[in-house]
C-alpha cells in the first residue's frame, strides 16, 4: 500500500459560484496525473485545496489514510511549483532553494550541500549566486522546481507552471520535469489548460469541465475513446455531426454516416438525437475517384471542395465543404504534395464507420 | 560519490506553535480593538458630549449654536472660505498640472520639487509669510504706504490656496499622465481645434480627477486650523470656534458641538472624494505613454509663466519665513518703517532664543522624538495590517479596511478634542506623550495604509503562498519575505509619519501640555505671546528639519532602490 492522495465527494463554492463538484479521485503514490480544463472550470481550485490554501466546503481530501482536510499547508509539506514562478526577488538562486530548509532549521552546509545536488539535477550550478531577475524565464522556473523539491516533499503540485514560457522552452522543461518524476518517484499533481502537454507527460489524464470530472484516463484512452462530448472537442479536434440516430445510421443536413456498431453501443438509446464524430486524421480524402476502393461503405463517401488550406508542419489541414458544411482534414504533408492538392479542387471524403465516436446530443 | 549525493537529509516536521489563520485572526482583532478605543470611542465622546447634558439627551448645544450670531456665523465663514479656496485651488493646480503632464516647458523638475515644499511645513507658514509681507507691519505694506486689511477671509483664502495647491496637484498630474493623450491626437486628427480639444476631450476625460482634487481641496481647507487661527483676525470659521469654545471658555459641550457640524462638510467631502478617486482609476488606462509633440512656443510661454508665478510665491513664502526670523525688528524700530533696507538689513538671532519669550528650545528635540516614534510605529502598523488586508484575508478584513480609511476624514482637531474627552481620566495617556503619539498615528493610519497596499499589490500573491508551502509560517513569511519586499514602501511611511508628526497642528493642539509641548504648537503660543519673529523662527527650525530629514531619506531610499530588484 503506497501513500495514496483520495479526495471524496470534493466540493467547493465560493459564494454562489460552485468552483468544484463533488469529486471523487484516488491518486497512487509515484503516479502522474494532470489536470486538464479550460479556464474556470476548478482545476486550479482543486490544487488549492491539496496545497491546503483553500478549505474545502465539503467532502474529504485524504492522504496515507488520514484526513487532512484542517492540516495547515506548511505541515503537508506538499511542494508548489506556480505559474508566475514565485521566486522570492530579494534572495538568490541558493538562498530561494535552501529556504525551505533554513524554515526547518537545517544547518548551514547540510543546506548548502542539498542546494548543490538539486541544481546538478537541472543543470544550473554555475547560476548559484544570481538572483531571479538575471535568469531567463526557463531557468527561473528549473530553479522554482527544485526549490519545491528542497524539502523532499511527499506530493509536488505544479500549478500551470509552463504557461508563462515560450513554446520551445516549455517542451524541453516538459520533459526535463517528467524526467525528475521519473527519477524521484514522485507522486505530481499537475494542472494545465493545455491538452498536448497533458497528453504527453502525465499516467492519467482528468477532463475537468464546470467543476466536473468528464473522464480520468490515460493519455492515449482520453484522445481515442473520448466518454463526453466535451472531451472530444477539448482534446484534440474532432468533426461533430449532430442528427437524428436510427439503429447505426445518422442523418442531418449534410446527409447519411452509418456507424460502427461499437460507436453507437455506449448510447442509452437506439433513436435519438446524437453528436457523432470523427478526428480529422482519420478521414481519408482522395483526388481521383479512380482510388477509392471499391469494397467501402459508400453511404459514407462524401463530395467536398477545398475551402481552406493550413500548413502545421507534417501535417496540412485542410478545411471542406460538404453540403455546406465546413470538415476538419488533417493528411501528412507527403500526400497533400504527392496528390498535388489546390484550393477549389473537387474531392471526395471517406468516413469510416470504425473511426466515428457518438454522444448524446 | 555517487551515495554521497542521495544521502537525504534528516527532516523534522515545520514547528508551527500558532496557525496561520489564527495569527491572522489575532492581528485583526489587535487593530479593532486599537481603532476601537483610539478612533471610535473619541468619536463617540464628541456626539455623546453634544448631544447630552445631565445624563439626558438634549439639543441645547445646538440651539445654543444656532442662537449665537457670532458663532453660527463660522459655518458660513467656513463653507465660504473653502468654496472660493476648492475652485482658485483646483483651476491654478489643473494648469500647471497640465503645463508638467502635456506641454514641453523646461525646468518641470524644479516646479515639480517647489510644488512640493508646503507638503513639509506646518499649515501656518502661508499665513505668516503674508502677514510678513501685507500685514500691518509688512514689507509690501510699507513699501506702498497700502492700508489694505490681509486678517480675515482674504487672507486665509490666499493661505490656503497655497496649503492645498500641492495635495491638488499630485491628484492632477496622475489623472493627466495617465489618461491616454491619443485621445487628443485622434480628436485633432478628425479636426479638432486645440480649444475643442481641449474642452471636449482633455477636461472631459480628466473630470473625476478635478473633482477629486476639488474635494480633496474642500476638506483640508475647512479643517485646517493653523492658517485660519494666524490670519482669520475677528474672522472666525467651525476649526478656530472649536479652540476658542474649548481652550478660551472650556465650553467642552459646544466644542464638541461645533467639532459635529464641522464633521458633516468635512466626512462629506472626503467621502466624495474617494468616490471620485475611485471613478478615475477606473478611467485611468495602462496604454503606453505617447510622446509629447513639441508644444508652440506661445503656449509654453502662457504655462511657463504659470508654473513659474506660482513656484516664485511658494518660494517666497518660504523665504519670508526665514528672513523674518533672521531681522532685528520686522517692520523696524520705532519711526523707521520707512527706512525698509535698512531694517530688512539688520540682522539678529535674538529670535531663536525661545528662552527669553517664555518657551523652549526642548520642543524641537520633543517633536523630533516623538514624530520618530510615531513614524517607527506606524510604518510598522501600517505594513503589518496592509499586509493582513491585502494577501492574508481573513474574515473581518473588509471592516478593518473601511475603519482604517476612516480617520483621514476625521478633522485633526476634532479627533484630538475626542482624545481629551476620552482620556480624561487614564493617567498613562492625559497629557502624556503617549496621546500625541497615538493621536497622530491614528490621524495619518489612511494614507499610510493605502500606500501599503498599493506596495502589496504589486507583491504576486504565489509568492506569499511559495513561502507558506515551504514551511513559513505567518510571521516568518512576514519577516523573510514580505518585509525585505517592502522596504521602500516601508521607509517610504517612515519619511511620511515622521514629518506629518513634525508639522501637524491641528491633531495635537489640544493634547499638548507645558509639560509636553511640540514645536509646532509652540509656533502658535509664540504668535498669542506676540512674538511674531520668533515663531517665523520656529517655523523655519521645523521646516529645515524635515526638509533636511527628506533630504537624507531619499539619498538612502534611492540606494535601496538599487539594491532591491
Amino acid at each position: 500500500m503506497g501513500k495514496d492522495l483520495v479526495l471524496e465527494n470534493l466540493t467547493k463554492r465560493f459564494d454562489k459560484i460552485v468552483a468544484v463538484r463533488n469529486m471523487n479521485l484516488e491518486v497512487k503514490e509515484g503516479e502522474f496525473i494532470c489536470f486538464l480544463g479550460p479556464s474556470g472550470c476548478g482545476k486550479t481550485t482543486t490544487l488549492r485545496m491539496i496545497a491546503g490554501f483553500e478549505i474545502p466546503t465539503e467532502g474529504l481530501i485524504k492522504y496515507d489514510g488520514k484526513v487532512i482536510n484542517d492540516v495547515i499547508p506548511q505541515k503537508r509539506n506538499f511542494g508548489i511549483v506556480f505559474q508566475s514562478y514565485a521566486l522570492f526577488p530579494h534572495m538568490t538562486v541558493a538562498e530561494n532553494i535552501g529556504f525551505g530548509l533554513k524554515m526547518r532549521k537545517i544547518p548551514k552546509d547540510k543546506i548548502e550541500k542539498r542546494v548543490d545536488d538539486l541544481l546538478d539535477m537541472v543543470g544550473l550550478r554555475d547560476q548559484k549566486y544570481k538572483y531571479p531577475a538575471e535568469l531567463s524565464g526557463g531557468q527561473q522556473q528549473r530553479v522554482a522546481l527544485v526549490r519545491s523539491l528542497a524539502t523532499y516533499p511527499e506530493i509536488l503540485l505544479l500549478d500551470e507552471p509552463l504557461s508563462a514560457l515560450d513554446a520551445k522552452i516549455r517542451v524541453s522543461l516538459r520533459a526535463e520535469i517528467k524526467r525528475v518524476q521519473v527519477e524521484l518517484g514522485i507522486t505530481m499533481v499537475y494542472v494545465t489548460h493545455d491538452q498536448e502537454e497533458a497528453l504527453s507527460i502525465s499516467d492519467r489524464v482528468i477532463v475537468m469541465n464546470h467543476g466536473f470530472i468528464e473522464q480520468v484516463d490515460k493519455p492515449l484512452v482520453i484522445y481515442k475513446n473520448p466518454k463526453t462530448k466535451f472531451v472530444a472537442d477539448f482534446v484534440g479536434t474532432s468533426n461533430f455531426f449532430d442528427g437524428d440516430l436510427d439503429g447505426n445510421i445518422v442523418s442531418g443536413p449534410w446527409g447519411k454516416f452509418i456507424l460502427s456498431k461499437e460507436a453507437v453501443s455506449n448510447l442509452p438509446f437506439s433513436k435519438g438525437a446524437v453528436s457523432a464524430s470523427i478526428r480529422p486524421e482519420k478521414i481519408h480524402l482522395y483526388k481521383n475517384s479512380s482510388n477509392i476502393p471499391a469494397d467501402i461503405e459508400k453511404t459514407n463517401l462524401k463530395k467536398g471542395k477545398i475551402s481552406v488550406v493550413t500548413f502545421l508542419g507534417v501535417i496540412v489541414r485542410s478545411l471542406i465543404k460538404v453540403e455546406g458544411k465546413n470538415i476538419i482534414v488533417d493528411i501528412t504533408e507527403t500526400d497533400f504534395e504527392k496528390m498535388m492538392l489546390r484550393m477549389n479542387d473537387e474531392v471526395t471524403l471517406y468516413f469510416p464507420p470504425e473511426d466515428f465516436l457518438a454522444f448524446q446530443a | 560519490m555517487q551515495m554521497e549525493k542521495t544521502e537525504k537529509l534528516e527532516l523534522k516536521p515545520v514547528s508551527t506553535p500558532i496557525p496561520d489563520q489564527t495569527v491572522a485572526y489575532i492581528i485583526i482583532a489587535f487593530f479593532g480593538v486599537f481603532f476601537l478605543m483610539l478612533l471610535l470611542y473619541p468619536l463617540f465622546q464628541i456626539l455623546k458630549t453634544s448631544f447630552i447634558a445631565q445624563g439626558k439627551f438634549t439639543l441645547k448645544n445646538y440651539i445654543e449654536y444656532f442662537g449665537k450670531s457670532y458663532i453660527r456665523k463660522s459655518l458660513w465663514h467656513s463653507l465660504y472660505v473653502a468654496s472660493v479656496t476648492t475652485v482658485v485651488t483646483t483651476i491654478a493646480a489643473f494648469l500647471v498640472a497640465y503645463a508638467l503632464t502635456r506641454t514641453t516647458i523646461r525646468l518641470k523638475r524644479f516646479y515639480k520639487a517647489v510644488s512640493s515644499l508646503p507638503l513639509m511645513a506646518p499649515s501656518v507658514v502661508q499665513a505668516l509669510a503674508l502677514i510678513s509681507l501685507f500685514g500691518r507691519n509688512g514689507l509690501f505694506t510699507n513699501m506702498f504706504q497700502a492700508k489694505w486689511n490681509i486678517y480675515g477671509p482674504t487672507g486665509i483664502i490666499i493661505s490656503e490656496i497655497f496649503y492645498c495647491f500641492p495635495y491638488a496637484l499630485i491628484i492632477l498630474i496622475t489623472t493627466l499622465s495617465a489618461v491616454d493623450s491619443r485621445l487628443n491626437e485622434a480628436a485633432e486628427s478628425l479636426g479638432a481645434g486645440p480649444l475643442t480639444v481641449f474642452w471636449k476631450i482633455t477636461i472631459p476625460s480628466a473630470r473625476y480627477g478635478i473633482f477629486s482634487a476639488a474635494a480633496l481641496g474642500f476638506n483640508l481647507t475647512i479643517t485646517d486650523f493653523g492658517n485660519p487661527i494666524v490670519i482669520g483676525g475677528n474672522y472666525n470659521v467651525l476649526a478656530t470656534e472649536i479652540y476658542t469654545q474649548v481652550e478660551g471658555m472650556q465650553r467642552f459641550d459646544l466644542g464638541a458641538t461645533i467639532s459635529v457640524i464641522l464633521l458633516i462638510p468635512s466626512v462629506l467631502a472626503f467621502v466624495l472624494n474617494n468616490y471620485f478617486t475611485k471613478r478615475n482609476y477606473s478611467l485611468i488606462s495602462g496604454a503606453a505613454k505617447p510622446y509629447i509633440r513639441p508644444s508652440s512656443k506661445s503656449k509654453r510661454a502662457i504655462f511657463s509663466t504659470i508654473s513659474m508665478l506660482i513656484s516664485v510665491s511658494i518660494i517666497a513664502i518660504f523665504l519670508t519665513i526665514f528672513w523674518t526670523s533672521i531681522v532685528d525688528v520686522w517692520g523696524g524700530r520705532a519711526g523707521q518703517s520707512k527706512q525698509i533696507l535698512k531694517w530688512l538689513t539688520t540682522f539678529s538671532t535674538r529670535h531663536y532664543d525661545f528662552a527669553h519669550r517664555g518657551r523652549s528650545i526642548s520642543v524641537v528635540w520633543t517633536s523630533f522624538w516623538i514624530s520618530a516614534v510615531v513614524a517607527f510605529f506606524g510604518a510598522w502598523l501600517t505594513l503589518i495590517a496592509g499586509y493582513i488586508v491585502e494577501k492574508r484575508k481573513p474574515k473581518g478584513h473588509h471592516l478593518l479596511y473601511l475603519v482604517t480609511v476612516l480617520p483621514a476624514a476625521i478633522p485633526g482637531l476634532v479627533l484630538g478634542l475626542g482624545y481629551i474627552l476620552a482620556f480624561i481620566k487614564v493617567d498613562w495617556l492625559y497629557y502624556k506623550p503617549s496621546i500625541i503619539i497615538l493621536n497622530i498615528i491614528v490621524a495619518n493610519f489612511t494614507l499610510g495604509m493605502l500606500s501599503t497596499m498599493t506596495n502589496m499589490k504589486n507583491i504576486d500573491i504565489s509568492i506569499d503562498e511559495a513561502a507558506t508551502s515551504l514551511g513559513a509560517d505567518l510571521p516568518k513569511t512576514f519577516f523573510n519575505v514580505i518585509f525585505p519586499l517592502s522596504s521602500i514602501s516601508f521607509w517610504n511611511n517612515v519619511l511620511f509619519f515622521f514629518e506629518r508628526s513634525m508639522v501637524t497642528i491641528s491633531a495635537v493642539i489640544f493634547l499638548v501640555s507645558p509639560k509636553v509641548d511640540l514645536a509646532s504648537i509652540t509656533i502658535i503660543h509664540l504668535i498669542d505671546d506676540g512674538y511674531f519673529e520668533s515663531a517665523c523662527a520656529m517655523s523655519t527650525i521645523v521646516v529645515a528639519i524635515v526638509v533636511a530629514v527628506h533630504v537624507i531619506f531619499s539619498i538612502v531610499l534611492k540606494k535601496l532602490g538599487k539594491q532591491v530588484v
